[in-house]
């Protein structure tokens, strides 16, 4: 039996032991994830908790042969759109919701390193608007697929949707992202809403 | 170029797994032959690369070292919530029950609401009632029967009917009682029809034997005059002043009166004259 299944079978039975297990393996993943679907540090919180209680609540409807990640990130997936769909938000809102939060979006650069440094915001603010640019549906397909490491069937089951329509979602994604970025290339001067850095 | 389509159908997979053998050397052959597709590729490989650096900036270890206890104390609040939700009675009665069946339940809620709706809609609504002596017309004796033509009889119902109406009107205490459940409607129609009688039965109780009787009837037709003649169904100035007018007259001291003396004592013949005062005989 395996490590996760193993983990499977003690959360079935109600083992809390397990159930903190499950916290631990998956909230940095389920946090992030939300950040990305709703632009929020708060909101992300609340629903990386939500989705740890809908799975303590519903761990008896698992199918034994899926993957707890892909059924996670199911739950997070929902969540996150009901979440946009109580409040919805423009991407320019999203990107005043990132920036007024202080996330740049990357791993913090030593301070030695300051022309690095201001290249790397510049990149973190670019990916954010990229995302908020392309569909939800898109969006959430690459965040599975990239953040998320989840496979293209998985993420199919994840989003109720055929491999197909993931390979579909993913490369229009890939190409409106590459778009954005003028990639390969120079990156994009800076534009007014980027001063505020 | 032969076999592009293809190959774009794989980038996505090249792009996040490992391809089988097969596949593998079809797409490396492929990206040696055509450029564009090898451009195609390698841009978004890079693309991806770049972003893959991205981090978001982490909330902090104290953020994470005390995020299983917000999660926890949020369980245990949903889980109070959930026992004290309108939906837990339910079940804990439903578990009560058994195997009791839920029409049972439902019939004898239905029974319980019914039974609640009277008992609550004869206190609210209903009118303080007078006794069917009070309702029944003069002319008609008890079972429907003609009314006695003897003016004691005719005099006692008439102290009687009277005798309701006035209590019914000296107890209703305005600081005490409900204003909205002054109604007298009642009482001055009988008030009315006493008053109309009195006339008739006054001039039945001749003779200095019913004197007292006479006079009481006679106050009791000024008093029910006034309360027949009561306007306002809320007016408490007008009941005060006919409630000092009987105490006033003393009219339930006289009643007693003439039901202890006798007056209203049904002998089937007159009463005998009052006796003049002896005369002592001198020896």
């Amino acid at each position: 039996m395996t490590e996760e299944k193993e983990l499977v079978e003690r959360l079935s039975v109600g083992d809390p032991a397990a159930f903190r297990e499950l916290v631990e393996a998956y909230k940095k993943k389920m946090y992030f994830f939300a950040l990305d679907m709703v632009g929020d540090p708060a909101d992300a919180e609340d629903i990386s908790q939500e989705v740890f209680l809908k799975a303590f609540r519903g761990v008896r409807t698992f199918k034994r042969d899926a993957r707890l990640g892909s059924w996670l990130y199911r739950i997070a997936y929902n969540t996150s759109v009901d979440h946009l769909r109580r409040r919805p938000l423009t991407p320019e809102a999203m990107e005043d919701a990132v920036l007024d939060s202080g996330c740049d979006g990357f791993r913090e650069l030593p301070p030695s390193d300051p022309a690095r440094t201001a290249e790397t915001r510049l990149l973190g603010v670019r990916v954010e608007r990229a995302l908020q640019n392309v569909s939800d549906r898109e969006r959430t397909v690459f965040l599975l697929r990239h953040y998320g490491d989840l496979r293209l069937d998985e993420i199919a089951e994840t989003m109720q949707i055929s491999v197909g329509s993931v390979k579909s979602y993913l490369f229009r994604c890939l190409r409106k992202l590459r778009k954005e970025f003028s990639w390969p290339g120079t990156p994009r001067p800076l534009e007014v809403s980027d001063e505020r850095l | 170029m032969k076999g592009c389509k293809k190959f774009r159908g794989l980038i996505i997979e090249a792009l996040g797994e490992k391809l089988d053998p097969e596949t593998t050397s079809f797409f490396e052959a492929h990206i040696r032959s055509c450029s564009r597709c090898a451009a195609e590729f390698s841009g978004l490989d890079e693309m991806l690369k770049a972003m893959d650096k991205r981090f978001r900036r982490d909330p902090g270890r104290e953020f994470w070292d005390g995020y299983w206890d917000r999660l926890s104390r949020r369980l245990e609040m949903e889980k109070a919530a959930a026992e004290y939700a309108p939906g837990a009675p339910r079940k804990w009665l439903g578990r009560l029950a058994g195997g009791t069946r839920r029409w049972a339940f439902r019939a004898g809620a239905a029974v319980v609401l019914i039974a609640a709706g009277i008992i609550i809609g004869r206190a609210v609504f209903s009118r303080r009632p007078l006794p069917i002596e009070a309702l029944r017309p003069a002319g008609e004796a008890p079972g429907g029967q003609p009314a006695a033509t003897d003016p004691i009889l005719r005099a006692r119902s008439y102290v009687d009917r009277s005798k309701l109406v006035l209590l019914a009107l000296v107890n209703y205490v305005p600081p005490a009682a409900d204003p909205h459940a002054l109604d007298l409607s009642l009482e001055k129609q009988v008030s009315r029809e006493l008053v109309r009688q009195a006339g008739g039965l006054k001039s039945d109780l001749k003779g200095p034997a019913r004197r007292r009787l006479r006079e009481l009837v006679t106050d009791l037709e000024t008093v029910l005059l006034q309360i027949s003649n009561l306007e306002s169904p809320d007016d408490f100035e007008a009941v005060e002043f006919v409630k000092q007018g009987v105490e006033s007259r003393g009219i339930f001291l006289k009643i007693n009166l003439s039901e202890m003396g006798g007056d209203l004592s049904f002998s089937g013949r007159e009463p005998a004259p009052e006796k003049a005062p002896s005369q002592k005989i001198k020896t």
